[in-house]
This record gives structure tokens, C-alpha cells and sequence, in this order.
């Protein structure tokens, strides 16, 4: 039951959000190239599913694998930052620099430094991504239980052990809310960098193509297939959430021991 | 053979708060002494002195005639702080073995930790051995800190408040479970309370501070026969005890 609303309630979202969107390209007579109906863009899918398929694989790969990377830096960093209050201060406007840059104004540099293709496009998604994922580990970093730590310290822990054993757990909740953010960032700048690569692979590469010869379907289900990547990328987070932090508040109602069996009768 | 604990004219300052006047307090092997005392008094400023987790401003500490840091290397203390603090990603069982996982390389006491399993069946959560932290209530919590801080074995054990959080019914339980784990081990147990019934049936000696910044304004003896049963705290001597403390914490309040 509680599975099933969690898959009904959304889809029932995106049905009324689509439902609108469709009635009104229709009722307005928007051009193609401005917003194309979804009925049209389901059909441009459906003319070439193998191809859009492929392209959404390369693009899931660029923002997947760029995410990674940046959250094990970010990680990294983020440990070294929450060390020291002095360092994390003067990082501060370093990171929010990396967040606030418009990509288009260096990527081209990126290509040439790391040649065209996966490189500069892993670089671009991990980069950008990088900011909040440090913020997100300096935080949960320093959440973990001041007590716990006290513990820890009468055996004399090391600085090692404690960062494994206790800080980077308790760092878990805050870093997979802020991996929700960033999918769609990721996603963003994988198709961005797509499209300025020199490489001809992946849904920004076909979405930037179409764009220079105003090709309103192919762009729109470019579009179409980066919102879906989006939003199997939240539910693939969502489920590892699940499994990853069981033990955590946000993942469970109030139950003791006891009462365990006569709380699993109520909510079936 | 040195005390297991000895402060000498300690004393420690949180910037120009003054928490702790000069303490001198001197705990032998296998006592269970209780420092006493109203809130803000120090008293858990003493015992995270002798923990190594505070320097003092002035004075000495030593734990069997050596520095905490050194005791504290050699795991020879076992701490139980105030909130349970158990990891909540780790099964009771994994928290009960936690210090003993922590600088596993490290050779020295791993010959003399007890049984994990067997101090949690003691107090009764073999049952739960698997269950996660959010599902046991908070005084079952506290008994797997207390287990988590016995498995080491060390022959010092320091106690913040831990029963502080706790029902009446729930605290007076605890109270004759801590006699039962640590009279037949005899560890030396530093204890911190607010509570008079806890000091007078936990102790050998009570140490009652004053409010801040505190000094010891006594050291009461407790000459209650061993092992102490819970239908003590019924006994006239029991209350007779308790009401000199009353006294003493009166004293310090300075009412």
C-alpha cells in the first residue's frame, strides 16, 4: 500500500501537469519550435526509440558518473574542510565561485585542456556539482553526535576511525538530500557539455543539433528524455535512501519493539 | 600501588567562568565513589577531567598514578555518558562491541575484555541483540551504553548521569543492575549524580559539591553492608544517610 502511494501520487502529478500542457499548445496554437504538445513528442519517441534510447544511456552515464566523482571529491574535501574552521571559511568563496560561474563562459577551455568527449564532460557535471556536496558533508560531518564522540575519545580513537566509524554515517542523510539537488544540475551540465564536447554522443548532442536547424520535435524529446533520466535518477536515489539509511528518522514512523507486530497489522 | 584516581587542588576555568574551585579527591581501587551535587556544580566537569576530555586550569589528575591520556590509550576507561549515544546504523550487539572494534590493532587489552553477549544477557537484551537503536525504549538504551563502556573490562568505570533521563521506576531499576554488574567485578566506579537515593545506594563514599563554583563541602562514608539489595533503600539507616546529605547539599547551597 504505502509503495503503491508512492508511485500513484506523482504519476497522478505529471498526468495533470502534461494533461494542461498538451491543451493548451492545442487551444493557443503554440508553434512547434516554441513548446511542442507532449502527444507530438511521445510520437517523435516512438519514431526512433533505439536512438533515443542510446542517447539517453550516454547522457545517464555523463551525469552519473560525474556525480560520482564529484561526491567522492567532495567527500574528500569536505573532511579536510571540516577539520578546520579556518579552512572551510576561506573555501567558502572558492565553492560558491565553481557554483556561480556560467559554464559557457569556460567550458571551451575544459575541451581543449582535456581533449573532446568523456573527459570534459565528466569534469563539467563533477565540478558543478562539487559545491553542495561539500557543503552537504561539512554539515553532516559535524552533525555527528558530540556524546558518541566523547565515547569514542575515552579509548582514544583515531582521527581515522572516528571519521569512518561515526562522522561519515551521520553525514549520510544530508548527503543523499542534497544528491536529490544535484541530479538535476548534474543532469543540466551533462547536457550542456554534450552539446559542446566535439563529440556527437548523448541527448545534449542531438538536442543542440536540432536547435541549429529548428528542429522543434527532435529538441523538445531531447528535452522530454533528460526529464525522464531526472526522475529515474530520484527514484534510483530514493531506493537506495531506503536501504542505505533504514535506520534513520526520515525513513520510518515511531515503533518500539513490542509494539512492532500490531503497527505492521494497522498500516497493511 | 597508586589510587585509581587523584586529584590534587583541581581546579578548571571556562574562560572567566570559574566551573570548578580547587578539588581534592582520592578514589582507591574497587570504590564506588558518587560526586553529589546541584546542577552547575562541576560535577560533570570532575568527571571529564578525570576522562582526559578537559585539562585542568590547575592541579593534577591521575588515573593509577598516570596521566588520563595514558589510561585512556590503554582502554583502561570505560565511560558512560549522559544521552546513551548508541550508533544508530549499528544493531545493539554491533554498539555492545564497539570500543573493542576501535583500534582493533593495537594489541594490549584485548585478553582481558568481558563478553559482549554475556554482559548483554546480564542485563537482559539478549532478546533485542539484533534490533536497531530507535527501537528500544530510552532505559534500554542506556543499559547497552553501559554494557557497550563494561566490555573493555578496564578497572574504571566513569558515569555521567546516566540514568538522569529515566522514570523514578525505571532509574531505581538501574541503580540495583549497576550493583549486581560491578560488586562481583570490582571495578572503581567514579559516578555523577543529582540524585540522593542513587549516591547512597550505589556508593562507598559520597563527595557532595557546592553550587558553582564547586568545592567539595563533604565527603559522606556509607557504611552499608555489601551487596546492596534493593530493600535497603527501605532501611532507616538508608534514610538516615540521605537526609546528612540533604544537609551537606544544603550547606553548599548556601541556604
Amino acid at each position: 500500500m504505502r509503495a503503491g502511494r508512492l508511485i500513484l501520487a506523482p504519476l497522478l502529478g505529471l498526468v495533470a501537469f502534461v494533461g494542461l500542457w498538451e491543451l493548451a499548445v492545442r487551444a493557443l496554437d503554440i508553434q512547434p519550435f516554441i513548446l511542442l504538445a507532449p502527444s507530438r513528442i511521445v510520437e517523435e519517441l516512438g519514431d526512433r526509440p533505439a536512438f533515443y534510447a542510446g542517447e539517453m544511456g550516454v547522457t545517464a552515464r555523463h551525469a552519473g558518473i560525474g556525480m560520482l566523482i564529484g561526491l567522492v571529491v567532495a567527500l574528500v574535501v569536505g573532511a579536510a574542510l571540516a577539520a578546520s574552521r579556518l579552512a572551510e571559511q576561506a573555501a567558502q568563496p572558492v565553492l560558491i565561485l565553481i557554483l556561480v560561474a556560467p559554464w559557457v563562459a569556460y567550458f571551451t577551455s575544459i575541451v581543449v585542456w582535456l581533449g573532446p568527449g568523456d573527459p570534459p564532460t565528466y569534469f563539467l557535471v563533477a565540478f558543478v556539482t562539487l559545491p553542495a556536496f561539500v557543503f552537504a558533508t561539512v554539515v553532516g560531518l559535524r552533525s555527528a553526535d558530540p556524546a558518541a564522540r566523547e565515547v569514542l575519545a575515552s579509548v582514544d580513537a583515531r582521527a581515522a576511525e572516528v571519521l569512518w566509524r561515526l562522522r561519515l554515517p551521520s553525514a549520510m542523510p544530508t548527503i543523499f538530500a542534497t544528491a536529490r539537488f544535484s541530479v538535476g544540475l548534474a543532469l543540466a551540465a551533462a547536457y550542456y557539455a554534450e552539446g559542446g564536447n566535439f563529440a556527437d554522443r548523448g541527448l545534449g548532442a542531438a538536442g543542440r543539433r536540432a536547435a541549429g536547424v529548428q528542429n522543434g520535435p527532435i529538441l523538445w524529446a531531447t528535452v522530454a528524455g533528460t526529464v525522464l533520466l531526472g526522475m529515474a535518477g530520484l527514484v534510483i536515489i530514493t531506493v537506495v535512501e531506503r536501504v542505505a539509511l533504514r535506520w534513520h528518522v526520515s525513513q520510518r514512523r515511531a515503533v518500539t519493539a513490542v509494539s512492532w507486530r500490531a503497527h505492521r497489522r494497522s498500516v497493511s | 600501588m597508586p589510587a585509581a584516581i587523584e586529584l590534587s587542588g583541581v581546579s578548571k576555568s571556562f574562560g572567566p567562568v570559574e566551573a570548578l574551585a580547587p578539588v581534592d579527591l582520592c578514589v582507591e581501587r574497587g570504590e564506588i565513589v558518587t560526586i553529589l551535587g546541584p546542577s552547575g556544580s562541576g560535577k560533570t566537569t570532575v568527571l571529564r577531567l578525570v576522562a582526559g576530555l578537559e585539562r585542568p586550569t590547575d592541579g593534577t589528575v591521575l588515573v593509577d598514578g598516570d596521566p588520563p591520556a595514558t589510561a585512556r590509550a590503554a582502554k583502561r576507561v570505560g565511560f558512560v555518558p549522559q544521552t546513551p549515544a548508541l550508533l544508530p546504523w549499528r544493531t545493539v550487539a554491533a554498539n555492545a562491541r564497539l570500543l573493542l572494534d576501535v583500534n582493533r590493532g593495537d594489541g594490549a587489552r584485548r585478553d582481558h575484555h568481558a563478553d559482549p553477549d554475556e554482559l548483554l544477557a546480564e542485563v537482559g537484551l539478549m532478546p533485542f541483540r539484533r534490533s536497531y537503536p530507535h527501537e528500544l525504549s530510552g532505559g534500554m538504551q542506556q543499559r547497552v551504553s553501559l554494557v557497550r563502556a563494561m566490555v573493555l573490562g578496564s578497572p574504571l568505570l566513569l558515569m555521567d548521569e546516566p540514568f538522569a533521563s529515566l522514570d523514578e521506576i525505571t532509574r531505581a531499576d538501574m541503580r540495583h543492575l549497576l550493583t549486581r554488574l560491578c560488586e562481583p567485578r570490582a571495578t572503581t566506579v567514579l559516578f555523577v549524580t543529582h540524585s540522593i537515593p542513587e549516591a547512597v545506594f550505589l556508593s562507598d563514599r559520597v563527595a557532595v559539591l557546592s553550587a558553582r563554583p564547586g568545592r567539595i563541602v563533604g565527603i559522606e562514608p556509607v557504611p552499608l553492608p555489601r551487596p546492596r539489595r534493593p530493600e535497603l533503600e527501605d532501611d532507616p539507616a538508608f534514610f538516615a544517610i540521605e537526609t546528612r546529605l540533604r544537609a551537606l547539599l544544603h550547606a553548599g547551597a548556601g541556604r
